[in-house]
């Protein structure tokens, strides 16, 4: 990972400079940032601090990366679980009732509703929304982030468009993985001995369908939360919200190697956690795994 | 003189007693300051706030509020005018200038502001060799006479030292010893209208400074708030969230002339966007090579698609508007005499040539579109490289390109247009473009002091570099600014400054 981000093409110190400069001037900040010292020892001595807490400073704001991260977190949690929340109440209801009367009306409007979802692109969604709510109606605010205990009514009428745009993406993708697991959980063995037992339909839909179908959805979703805590960055930069998307993006383009670093460690330990999550809940959902 | 189009500055101060004329949309801005607070949008973070670091315009948009320099550029031609030093003189051999500095200004931590801060501030630039050491080039010392006076050694005549220590908040004056003492990234303490209180990842805020030197801010203080997205910017100060804004799609310029939910003010820039060819590379060594691709370009229908109506085109770097400004204009779109010219150079067709832009200025992308599509009759194929900045900046400064497009902006003298871009081994000569006439005229302007005989040797310098293509000029880009009708005292500058001084609220 270290040599990736230091192999990509580009130079923070020129950047740094811009384009007018002379090489002393090069030279001094090169040598100020330890970027003139064998990438080795660069990693040996970050990797060092890195395991005590430390993940250096950046080049390009001077901050420590621990305390940028720590700034950007509230906004980008508030996110990603207000995103899930809309995508799982659109996606519940909208796959189970596709699956459960497959060619229907109701599931021919919902493919084409998360076909849409999937397929329109989010920044426009964004602007339209951005232009419809903040512009003509003049209901919402254009974008911003206030912290939910400063401010509780601006902090939510900030959060509803990037929430609405990142949450109808995934729903759309959750869509289909509730409708084809239900679907499948509904053909099933025991299902059918369940109903030939005349148990009534609707426990038999409780009890023995949505709990089979529960697994894939606890998959998929967490995949999602994990792509939506590591930063939607058309999303942050459309609505002004300061999440880690656009910390991410940053560095990526100041090649702020510290900060770089720093935000791909976490983005790894997210994924790492939403998967121990994610298996611990397929066992409380299905005692067999325990086995 | 194309003037400043202030649209019906002067008739809304009358109508400036209806806050928002959109309809009765106002919205809660809720993290504002207060009522009293200006809130201006811009379109990035700043990335740091030490003055003599920073190389970012979304820095230098605040701190052009909380510092203060030598001497400072006047809003109507950015000639220096006193800031922090009242007055200033050359000796008879130009060799040395004593600054007198203002009396009874304090910096925001209450010290008094003396010479020893100016000597200070200068020497750590100098001594650290920081970004913008090159401007004290010719300097061989920096010292007091006094707690009044400064005096600058220089080892040539530098009529522009002025320009040099006083075009922008780079050069700005930090108390004695604050480098040391203060964490500069994060803190300032300035001499400036506004005091730095605080910043986010959301926004930057400024308070009133009341120990102010010069006329006392009527406003409390200013936002800075980052809205990247123009669209969002646009409507932000349409339903009054903010009160001013530089970020306006460039395609809604027109449109918002007719429009009286915002003032939109536009101004002839300091700034200007080139092409250049790689004189060590064939084909682009051939005068003749250059000179076709010079003459096939047509740079209204290139200024046109890249900035819409707001830029003009112009064939030197100095706009129109400068006392410098050269009236040389030899280049006529001609795909006939550029084909020719092809023919007469003897290189064989197609001429392969990629064209490297950067997505972190898009208009750059669409111009070299044009571009491509205007060389393709002449036997040019153009293939358009377009890289981010950061791989942008390796290989110009490697050498490995073509041809390349990019802007130079914030200039204030001539020999921010033109020296170190042109002379022989120059800093920014990335094309290496090589004239020992040129190398002549630029060493003799750079320390002649008469103005009218440095305009003409810029000029002929001008000339030379037009006619070999060393810069291929294309426009002078407009500033592009609004704010909410009523709001009064602000000026929109060629230099992009953004002072909010003497701001007054609607």
């Amino acid at each position: 990972m270290f040599a990736l981000v230091h192999l990509v093409p580009g130079d923070p110190v020129r950047l740094a400079l811009g384009t007018r400069f002379s090489q002393d001037t090069y030279d001094a900040l090169r040598e100020r940032s330890g970027l003139d010292r064998p990438l080795v020892e660069q990693f040996f001595s970050w990797f060092a601090r890195a395991l005590g807490g430390d993940l250096g400073v950046s080049f390009r704001s001077g901050d420590t990366v621990t305390s940028l991260i720590a700034e950007r977190l509230p906004a980008t949690l508030t996110l990603a679980f207000a995103s899930i929340l809309v995508a799982l109440v659109i996606a519940i209801p909208l796959g189970t009732l596709s699956a459960l009367r497959p060619r229907s009306i109701v599931d021919r409007i919902a493919t084409v509703l998360s076909q849409i979802g999937i397929s329109v692109p989010d920044f426009w969604m964004a602007i339209v929304l951005i232009l419809v709510f903040a512009g003509t109606l003049g209901w919402l605010p254009t974008g911003g982030y206030v912290p939910l205990g400063e401010d509780p009514g601006g902090w939510l009428a900030r959060l509803v468009m990037p929430a609405v745009v990142t949450g109808v993406v995934s729903g759309s993708v959750i869509t289909r993985f509730v409708r084809s697991s239900v679907l499948e959980a509904l053909g099933a063995d025991h299902v059918r001995t369940a109903q030939a037992k005349g148990l009534p339909a609707r426990q038999v839909f409780t009890w023995h369908v949505l709990r089979n179908a529960l697994l894939p959805l606890v998959t998929v979703t967490g995949v999602q939360l994990a792509y939506l805590l590591s930063g939607v960055v058309v999303v942050e930069i459309v609505f002004s919200w300061p999440g880690l998307g656009q910390l991410a993006l940053q560095s990526v383009e100041a090649r702020d190697y510290p900060v770089l670093q720093g935000a791909i460690l976490l983005f790894a330990l997210v994924f790492l956690v939403i998967n121990l999550v994610v298996d611990l809940l397929y066992t409380a959902i299905d005692p067999r795994i325990r086995r | 003189m194309r003037s400043t189009r202030l649209l019906a500055l002067a008739s809304v101060s009358a109508l400036g007693l209806t806050a928002c004329s959109g309809g009765g949309n106002s919205v809660d801005t809720g993290g504002g300051g207060g009522d009293n607070v200006l809130v201006a949008a811009v379109s990035a973070q700043p990335d740091q706030f030490d003055p003599h670091v920073t190389n970012a315009y979304a820095s230098f948009q605040v701190l052009e509020n909380v510092y203060d320099t030598l001497v400072v550029p006047n809003g109507e031609d950015l000639t220096m005018e006193p800031s922090l030093a009242t007055e200033w003189e050359v000796s008879d051999d130009d060799l040395e200038w004593r600054f007198t500095l203002r009396d009874g200004v304090t910096f925001h931590d209450g010290s008094e502001f003396d010479s020893a801060d100016v000597v200070y501030s200068y020497n750590r630039i100098i001594d650290d060799e920081l970004s913008n050491a090159y401007r004290f080039q010719t300097v061989e010392s920096v010292e007091a006479d006094g707690p009044q006076t400064v005096v600058i050694r220089v080892t040539q005549p530098t009529p522009n030292l002025p320009a040099l220590i006083g075009s922008f908040k780079g050069m700005a004056i930090i108390p004695e010893g604050a480098a040391e003492d203060l964490d500069l990234t994060t803190e300032a303490v300035g001499t400036g209208p506004f005091r730095l209180e605080s910043s986010d990842a959301s926004a930057t805020e400024l308070t009133k400074n009341d120990d102010y030197w010069g006329d006392e801010p009527s406003i409390d203080g200013v936002e800075f708030r980052y809205i990247t997205e123009p669209a969002a910017a646009l409507t932000a100060l349409q339903n009054g969230e903010v009160q001013w804004t530089d970020n306006i799609p460039p395609q809604q310029v027109d449109s918002l002339e007719g429009d009286d939910s915002v003032e939109l003010a536009t101004t002839p820039s300091v700034d200007y966007w080139y092409m250049s060819m790689n004189f060590a590379k064939p084909p682009f060594e051939n005068p003749q090579v250059r000179k076709a691709i010079a003459t096939a370009i047509d740079r209204e229908a290139v200024t046109q698609a890249a900035r819409f109506d707001a830029a003009q085109p112009n064939q030197t770097a100095i706009p129109e508007d400068s006392f410098f400004h050269s009236d040389y204009a030899p280049y006529e779109a001609d795909v006939d005499a550029a084909k020719q010219l092809i023919a007469d150079s003897g290189v064989p067709t197609p001429i392969r040539m990629g064209l490297m832009v950067t997505d972190e200025y898009p208009e750059t992308v669409t111009a070299a579109q044009v571009i491509a599509s205007q060389l393709e009759p002449i036997g040019v194929e153009v293939e358009v490289q377009t890289t981010d900045f950061a791989t942008w900046l390796d290989r110009q400064g490697k050498g490995d390109f073509d041809a390349f497009m990019l802007g130079w902006l914030g200039n204030v003298d001539p020999f921010d247009f033109y020296h170190a871009q042109h002379i022989t081994g120059g800093d920014s000569n990335y094309q290496k473009y090589s004239n020992p006439q040129v190398d002549q005229l630029l060493t003799d302007a750079a320390t002649e002091t008469d103005q009218d005989a440095r305009k003409d040797l810029y000029d002929q310098a001008a000339r030379l570099i037009v006619d070999d293509v060393s810069y291929l000029y294309l426009y002078n880009p407009d500033v592009v600014q609004a704010w909410a009708p009523g709001l009064s005292g602000y000026e929109i500058r060629a230099d992009k400054a953004i002072n909010f001084e003497g701001v007054e609220l609607p």
